[in-house]
């Protein structure tokens, strides 16, 4: 078992539980430890920056300093709390005056940081510390037949000076993941674009015709499911895909899919289990299809 | 090594749509992609058009998609790119109509430079606003500088190093969701003179009017302009810095500032983000009705966020993190 201080996120939490539970479903069967950090606030959803940039080294180096007190790295199922994360921890790490100042704060609170935390998005935990071999052994339904195309998102990736997973010009992570699970990846040039859900209540229709024309793009190559690391992404792709159609005015009916819900069907997951009856796009006849595929 | 440019060509006066066409080439050591184009043009193919001036990374010219990434092409070796795309192929700018071949029409992206006033206003200079956010003889709140600081006199984060090269812009998402929005370029430009204390400024009416629809606010925040800067200059950090100045000079008309307020006061409140409070702060009742198929939807599938958020264990640590920095009432 590998021990992760983990860090679901305000959606994982709220509207999006079904990532939740399908972290914790794949956790238990890749030997993955999540503890639990009740104490964690909110990373600020990306902007908090905007209102007080203190404010986001106060909040979020609390919460490294949780996980330094636990002992353990930060694993992420959010792509926005892993780019906010990871630049409040190198901020700490690098400039001794705002380690200063945020430290003063934890000292308050009956919390220190040091900076020996790392943060880590579940995706790359799996291609780097589990291992994809691990992964395909644990396969009990192969997705063999079903074409997946990845929508990696923005602060996964970007700026790579922080988040140094992969490749910001040509990633390859999840691409692999997808194929150590039996799928075909599917090849588009969205894949590394925005999703728009930062603006999604500034300015709906722009921000949703973002997230739509990846839906079209990925739909035009055959795919039979979308995949996101990022429960942000999530929500512009598949609650707001009926908004997305009409603003970008083609015809969108693609399931999109969390990350460990894809892990976790070919992990032998339910239906139930993954929480697709609560998306808005049905995930019921690509489903069915991998049912068939039973390995063990 | 031998190598192949695959290049868009377009030119309207004859060809129907675009094409790819192909150029194989030699490389030599230290070859740029410019150097591979200025190869084809002199002695393949006269016809392919392309901007290039410098061949040093200073003049902004040469910005292109190469290998769908927006790049300085003098500034982008050769061997790396077929190292790991085993191809040059290359793409005029995104977000800029093409005049021809890897020429962008650019007349967009310099006006809405101009839209936001790049010179420093005089005593006699008047910005149009037609909204005042700050009390009669009230001035807008500006870092001191001492003369000791003047070598960073505009701010910080590089934004004078700008050479226009509209790489940010090409690959801005923001700009592909909205044609109208400033983009990172031009309010790279507005905090660099926003933050000027030389600049006659005195009612924040730069940040009102980059406040507005289209303006500060609209920035997606994919990061793409930080990353694929060509001299290092991140533009979203900046938008984010004139973020915090204008909510802190309550100029707070806009659905972004809104939606930023929201999001700290329910964190004030709860330790988390409070998802329904976030959307009725940000966009208000008749927002929240305009959106109520997606709400009821998500309802009905039980996506409905709780009504009352459980307050995370120790909440009373985040309070102290608001007083300490003096934030509790401020925003309201």
């Amino acid at each position: 078992m590998i021990n992760y201080a983990y860090y679901p996120g305000c959606v994982a939490q709220e509207s999006g539980k079904e990532l939740d539970n399908s972290t914790r479903f794949i956790a238990k069967k890749l030997g993955i430890n999540l503890i639990d950090m009740p104490e964690a606030s909110c990373c600020g959803g990306g902007v908090v920056d905007g209102f007080d940039h203190n404010l986001k080294l106060y909040i979020n180096g609390r919460t490294l300093a949780l996980a330094e007190k636990l002992g353990y790295d930060i694993l992420t199922v959010c792509n926005t709390c892993t780019l906010t994360l990871s630049e409040v921890n190198e901020e700490l790490i690098n400039n001794p005056e705002s380690l200063e100042k945020t430290n003063a704060y934890l000292s308050k609170i009956g919390l220190k940081y040091s900076g020996t935390v790392k943060v880590k998005h579940l995706l790359y935990i799996i291609r780097d510390e589990i291992g994809l071999d691990k992964l395909k052994q644990a396969v009990t339904y192969t997705l063999d037949g079903v074409k997946v195309a990845p929508f990696y998102g923005c602060h996964i990736l970007r700026p790579s000076s922080v988040v140094k997973f992969d490749d910001v010009e040509n990633p390859s992570g999840f691409e692999e993941l997808i194929k150590a699970l039996g799928a075909e990846p599917v090849s588009y040039v969205r894949r590394t674009k925005c999703c728009g859900f930062q603006t999604i209540l500034v300015n709906e229709v722009t921000s949703t015709s973002l997230a739509g024309n990846a839906i079209y793009e990925a739909q035009q190559n055959k795919a039979d499911v979308m995949v996101t690391p990022c429960p942000l992404c999530h929500l512009s792709l598949d609650t707001y895909q009926g908004v997305a159609a009409m603003n970008i005015n083609k015809k969108l009916s693609l399931p999109v899919l969390h990350l460990p819900q894809l892990i976790g069907v070919a992990l032998g997951g339910s239906y139930a289990e993954m929480g697709f009856s609560r998306h808005n796009i049905s995930f019921r006849a690509v489903m069915s299809k991998i049912k068939q595929n039973k390995l063990k | 090594m031998e190598f192949t440019v695959k290049s868009y060509r377009f030119n309207p006066e004859i060809d129907e749509k675009p094409y790819y066409k192909e150029y194989v080439l030699n490389d030599f050591p230290g070859m740029t992609v410019l150097n591979a184009l200025m190869k084809v043009k002199a002695e393949i193919d006269g016809t392919l058009s392309f901007r290039r001036s410098c061949r040093s990374a200073i003049c902004g010219s040469c910005a292109m998609k190469i290998n769908g990434i927006t790049k300085l092409a003098c500034k982008t070796q050769v061997s790396a790119e077929i190292e790991k795309f085993g191809v040059i192929k290359v793409d005029p700018l995104g977000n800029m109509p093409i005049i021809r071949d890897l020429i962008v029409d650019q007349e967009v992206f310099f006006d809405k430079i101009k839209e936001i006033k790049p010179y420093l206003l005089g005593k006699t200079d008047h910005i149009d606003d037609d909204f005042k956010a700050l009390k009669e003889g009230e001035k807008i709140k500006q870092p001191v500088y001492y003369k000791t600081e003047f070598q960073n006199l505009t701010g910080n984060n590089d934004t004078p190093n700008c050479i226009l090269c509209e790489c940010c812009y090409s690959e801005c998402g923001g700009v592909v969701a909205n044609s109208k929005y400033l983009g990172p370029a031009a309010l790279a430009k507005l905090y660099r003179y926003s933050e000027d204390p030389r600049d006659n400024d005195k009612n924040g009416s730069r940040l009102v009017n980059g406040s507005k629809s289209a303006g500060m606010f609209d920035c997606v925040h994919c990061q793409a302009c930080e990353e694929f800067c060509p001299k290092g200059i991140s533009p979203v950090k900046v938008i984010v810095r004139m973020h915090e100045k204008a909510i802190k000079n309550s100029i707070t008309f806009s659905k972004g500032a809104k939606h930023i307020i929201g999001i700290a006061r329910s964190i004030q409140e709860t330790g988390r983000l409070d998802e329904i409070k976030v959307a009725v702060d940000s966009v208000g009742i008749s927002g929240i009705l305009n959106d109520l198929p997606v709400a009821i939807g998500a309802g009905l599938k039980g996506k409905m966020p709780p009504l009352r958020l459980k307050l995370i264990k120790d909440m009373e640590d985040i309070r102290v993190a608001f007083k300490d920095l003096n934030l509790e009432e401020k925003h309201d």
